[in-house]
């Protein structure tokens, strides 16, 4: 009796019996990096179709920037009643802060949603994970599904703020190489938070739909999203400055707006304070948001590797709640 | 003799000619019987206390610092931190009263609602009423916190009306989200991502953080349709005496009986629907679909 090969090109490959129709136990080991790189393009795959299939696709182009475009909106009408509307670099500031946030909550939401979404409404969780794909694996694909429509309105928020709202863009002014380099990082740190909360979501209940609002909301204050981090404590903006998010929307900032306002430093930062700089430069921004990033993906890995076992060894990968 | 005990009858008939006490009396069980895992959930999982306390509390104070980096007069920290407590409620209407029979749904527990000699609407009624003894704990917490943290100081003159207004408001908020549920009892998968659209949207029209006739005309078609508009201007109107409301502000007399109105319309708007969309959804055998 030999074991089955598996032809990576084939969709349904692994998933009929094998020739002779009995158990192949080379299908419970790891099958290398083909087989993990094709349960991320179906894991991404079922994620984008139950994103996206529950409608029409205007409608979901609707859903997909109504929440994103009104979140900058509360924030630029803030502006307008206080300021009366007059700086337009703050109102940049404000729009692409929102827009970027809109990323964070899509990607954190996206993994703590898809273990909820497997265990409490269809009831999956435990076939994917007794699956041959590694657990992390498919939800790491899942949560790009959502990431992908988080950045879809992400784009169109700040597009509309160029176009209607008439923050101030120029092209052929934005480092699109940085600009490539920092998103790319930057959805890893995401997608690492995202990892956290679904090791959290995995031991908690129903309720737990919304924490990674809650959760996002909480890194909202310390991220320099909206304002500043200068008109925060010292001790709280010791925490912005750890936050690799900060660095990623920062970055974002100073690869599109160069020379505007800076979310780290500034008069009364801690970022002044401690390097005499007026804010921090391009490359500085980039291995900051490379040293946080990769130290929020090591811990986020950690603790989903503790809560997974936890989870397996007390049942609660099984159990559906209600409240 | 609990009220929840079983209790034999004559006959299958006898069992079923109810008087009308007895079908009062059920339908007040089912609503305490619907209301009390919520309540007492909060002290089986205290992890809400962070979730739910702690980190909204902190989103909160996002908006706050906004403020304070644009120099804002202080009564506006103010509408923030009310905005912010408020925001408990619609969470609690969208999360857990208009999707709840989708969940019910696709756990397989609406078909035994159904199927139990109990009206719906009690079973709406338990819900709202656990809803609302639970968020009120949350809010009255995020906003007790946030008055110390960021020395708010509320100008009430008419504590009464402050204490009505906030009812009212609730009673329309549950009565709206009775209404949604009805929807959501024949939605599939939409309904999830329905909730979504409910939020934001509904927060900027709402005017949560700044006075909502600040959006004009938009502003004024909030207070005429959404309790959470509505409500939050009157109490900030209430709450912050004193302090300049936008040109074509309604008072909060005229902001009351909008309330009163919502909250007898809901009331009555969900039982029309609930009724129909239950009939659409026996007929079309949407009750026991999942997953869809």
């Amino acid at each position: 009796m030999t074991a089955t090969t598996i032809d990576p090109t084939d969709p349904i490959a692994g998933l009929t019996s094998p020739e002779w129709g009995g158990f192949d136990p080379s299908r419970t080991e790891d099958a290398g990096p083909a087989a993990a790189w094709r349960g991320f393009r179906a894991a991404v795959r079922l994620g984008w179709q139950m994103e996206a299939n529950w409608t029409d696709p205007l409608l979901f182009f609707i859903y997909s920037v109504a929440k994103p475009v009104s979140a900058a909106l509360i924030l630029v009408v803030m502006l307008q009643i206080i300021s009366g509307g007059t700086d337009a670099t703050y109102r940049g500031f404000v729009v692409v802060g929102s827009a970027l946030w809109s990323m964070v909550v899509a990607g954190i939401a996206g993994l703590a949603w898809s273990v909820l979404d497997d265990r409490e409404r269809y009831r999956m969780l435990k076939y994917t994970y007794v699956s041959p794909a590694d657990f992390m694996t498919h939800l790491l694909g899942r949560g790009v599904a959502r990431v992908a429509v988080g950045a879809m309105g992400a784009a169109i928020t700040i597009a509309i703020g160029i176009l209607v709202l008439g923050v101030p863009f120029d092209p052929a002014a934005v480092d699109w190489i940085a600009l490539s380099l920092v998103m790319a990082l930057g959805i890893v740190a995401i997608v690492a938070i995202g990892v956290m909360l679904a090791a959290v979501c995995l031991q908690t209940r129903q309720e737990s739909w919304s924490y990674p609002e809650a959760v996002a909301g909480a890194l909202f204050l310390v991220s320099g999203a909206v304002f500043p981090l200068a008109v925060l404590p010292a001790a709280v903006q010791a925490l912005g400055l750890v936050n690799p998010l900060t660095w990623w929307i920062q970055g974002v900032r100073t690869a599109m707006f160069p020379g505007g306002v800076s979310s780290i430093g500034g008069p009364g930062s801690l970022w002044t304070q401690v390097t005499g700089s007026a804010s921090p430069d391009g490359t500085t921004t980039v291995l900051v948001l490379l040293v946080t990033g990769s130290l929020v993906t090591l811990v986020g890995t950690m603790i989903f590797r503790i809560s997974e076992r936890r989870a397996r060894d007390r049942g609660l990968l099984d159990r559906t709640t209600g409240s | 003799m609990s009220v929840y005990e079983f209790r034999h009858s004559a006959s299958p008939q006898a069992a079923s000619e109810w008087t009308r006490r007895q079908i009062v009396m059920t339908d007040l069980r089912s609503v305490g019987g619907r209301a009390y895992p919520r309540i007492n959930g909060m002290l089986r999982e205290p992890s809400w206390v962070f979730f739910e306390i702690l980190l909204p509390f902190l989103a909160t104070s996002a908006f706050v610092f906004v403020y304070r980096a644009l120099q804002a007069p202080p009564q506006y920290i103010g509408f923030v931190v009310l905005g912010g407590a408020m925001t408990a409620f619609w969470l609690s209407v969208v999360w857990m009263m208009a999707s709840q029979l989708y969940w019910e749904k696709a756990q397989g527990n609406l078909e035994l609602y159904f199927a139990a000699p109990m009206g719906f609407m009690a079973i709406l009624f338990g819900m709202a009423v656990g809803g609302m003894v639970m968020t009120s704990l949350r809010a009255s917490v995020v906003l007790v916190v946030a008055t110390v943290v960021y020395g708010v100081t509320f100008e009430v003159d008419q504590w009464f009306l402050l204490i009505a207004v906030f009812l009212l408001t609730l009673a329309a908020l549950y009565g709206l989200g009775m209404v949604l549920a009805s929807l959501y009892l024949v939605w599939g998968r939409e309904a999830f991502q329905m909730n979504q659209v409910f939020i934001e949207p509904v927060y900027f029209v709402s005017g949560l953080n700044f006075p909502v006739m600040s959006l004009g005309l938009v502003g004024a078609l909030a207070i005429a349709t959404i309790p959470l508009a509505v409500g939050l201007d009157a109490m900030r109107q209430l709450a912050f005496v004193g302090s300049p409301f936008p040109p074509g502000t309604p008072s909060v007399e005229v902001e009351t009986l909008i309330l009163v109105a919502m909250s007898i319309g809901f009331t009555l708007v969900a039982r029309v629907m609930l009724a129909r969309l239950e009939r659409m959804a026996r007929r079309e055998g949407r009750l026991s679909i999942r997953w869809q």
